[in-house]
């Protein structure tokens, strides 16, 4: 049997770090004299744990935060950008995997044997993909002149690590463009749209190699250098994500950029939206035959895909309420 | 103080904005109001004169939340336990949030006494 110290100690592990370092030592002194009146209560561990991860999301940027450990608002709003960053870089690996499969499946085979349903649903997503990466630049640029300006040796690290991850896949996701089996952008049949480049398509497709059929191909015979990419690429890409999220949250950005930013990340979310939209209608709706059939990894994708876009709103949400709190 | 989500009209608005912890925050800032007190004691004392037990994280919840508004503040802790003290604007929001609640426990005895006699 454990001594109320211990198991007071155990309950305590649910918070972060930061939230025991403010009220660590008096919130174990109740919990103890708690543990004492009332041996044994599943209410009470319910209850801490509960309250334990809530102030996890709001660590992560995820919830609001209250009390003596919170930063400043402008650090808060940094925090829960930080964690967009990531969430919306999830969201758009997984839109690419299965963007990328229609946007194939087009230049091989479709229009030819596509229902109409899915032929919309195919320009929906490519819409939004497009629309996805204009904002990724749109919101990459000022963030980058900041941290090239300011200069701080904290991003050194993550900065490294990004364009280590980024030269990876760049390299990768270029090497094996036309050099998989079945798959490629050739580019004789024409594109989807005259402003999305073949080789695009073929890129979105080889990046995401490990979130397609080809798993199933291990069995039959691919070579160690396919196989290494496909195990490389979606670390790379996991590398990337949580890199760019570290310097979102070190980067010194004034008030207006934090807005702006926020204001960009609420029309990201919005565009993730209408992919998803699209998404359920190619699943659901167009159920087309042959190269651009919605299979069960496609439905765990898109499942996937709408768990992050809850997070990025979330996110997005948060950060809104303390750019309130930023402007008094 | 700014009106958040779920926020209520009325003299009450400095505890409405604490949604689902406003009735915790209640019974903290009424216990408080007789004297600092740390988190065990503050929940015995609730415990007996509300009949409620504020479980520890809930409890800490809205520590938290009076804290940061500054109804409460945190004075030296002593042999690892921190009292809390109620603050000149703690008291004002408790005094508009009880006279709102005042008001709507007398128009509810008055209406039930009227149409239903003594139930």
């Amino acid at each position: 049997m454990k001594t109320p110290q211990e198991r007071a100690a155990r309950l305590l592990r649910w918070y972060p770090n930061a939230w025991r370092n403010r009220y660590g030592d008096e919130f174990a002194e109740l919990l103890i004299a708690d543990i004492e009146e009332r041996p044994q209560s599943a209410e009470r561990a319910l209850d801490v744990v509960r309250a334990g991860l809530l102030a996890r999301f709001a660590m992560a940027g995820l919830a609001e935060w209250h009390g003596a450990w919170q930063p400043d608002p402008a650090r808060r709003v940094q925090v829960s950008l930080g964690t967009l960053c990531g969430a919306l870089t999830a969201c758009l690996a997984l839109a690419a995997a299965m963007w990328s499969q229609l946007a194939i499946a087009w230049e091989w085979t479709l229009p030819a044997t596509a229902t109409q349903p899915t032929m919309r649903a195919t320009l929906v997503m490519s819409g939004a993909v497009l629309a996805f990466l204009l904002l990724v630049v749109l919101a990459v640029a000022p963030v980058g002149y900041a941290i090239v300006r300011n200069r701080n040796s904290r991003m050194v690290a993550p900065l490294l690590v990004l364009a280590a991850a980024v030269s990876l896949l760049a390299f990768g996701g270029h090497h094996f463009l036309y050099q998989w089996p079945g798959s490629g952008g050739h580019g004789a049949g024409g594109t989807l749209f005259p402003v999305i480049p073949a080789g695009l398509q073929a890129f979105a497709w080889s990046l995401t190699y490990w979130f397609s059929v080809h798993w199933f191909w291990l069995a039959t015979g691919l070579g160690g250098w396919e196989i290494a990419w496909i195990v490389a690429s979606p670390l790379a890409l996991a590398a990337a994500a949580a890199a760019a999220a570290t310097l979102v949250r070190r980067a010194e950005l004034s008030p207006g950029l934090l807005a702006y930013e926020t204001r960009l990340a609420a029309a990201a979310c919005a565009v993730m939206g209408v992919f998803l939209g699209g998404c359920g209608f190619w699943v659901y709706v167009g159920r087309p035959p042959g190269l651009a059939h919605a299979g069960q990894i496609d439905i765990v994708a898109a499942i996937l895909l709408a768990l992050a876009l809850a997070a990025a709103y979330q996110a997005q949400r948060t950060a809104l309420r303390g750019l309130q709190l930023v402007r008094g | 103080m700014p009106k958040r989500d779920g926020a209520r009209s009325g003299d009450d608005a400095g505890l409405a904005g604490f949604g689902r912890y406003a009735g915790p925050a209640t019974l903290i800032l009424s216990s408080l109001a007789d004297g600092p007190k740390h988190g065990y004691a503050l929940t015995k004392d609730v415990e007996e004169f509300a009949g409620v037990r504020l479980a520890p994280g809930t409890l800490y919840e809205a520590l938290a939340r009076l804290e940061s508004q500054g109804m409460i503040e945190a004075l030296e802790a002593e042999d690892r336990r921190r009292p809390y003290r109620l603050t000149a604007a703690g008291a004002t929001a408790l005094q508009a949030h009880l006279d709102a609640q005042r008001r709507v426990t007398e128009t509810g005895l008055r209406r039930l006494k009227a149409n239903w006699g003594a139930v």
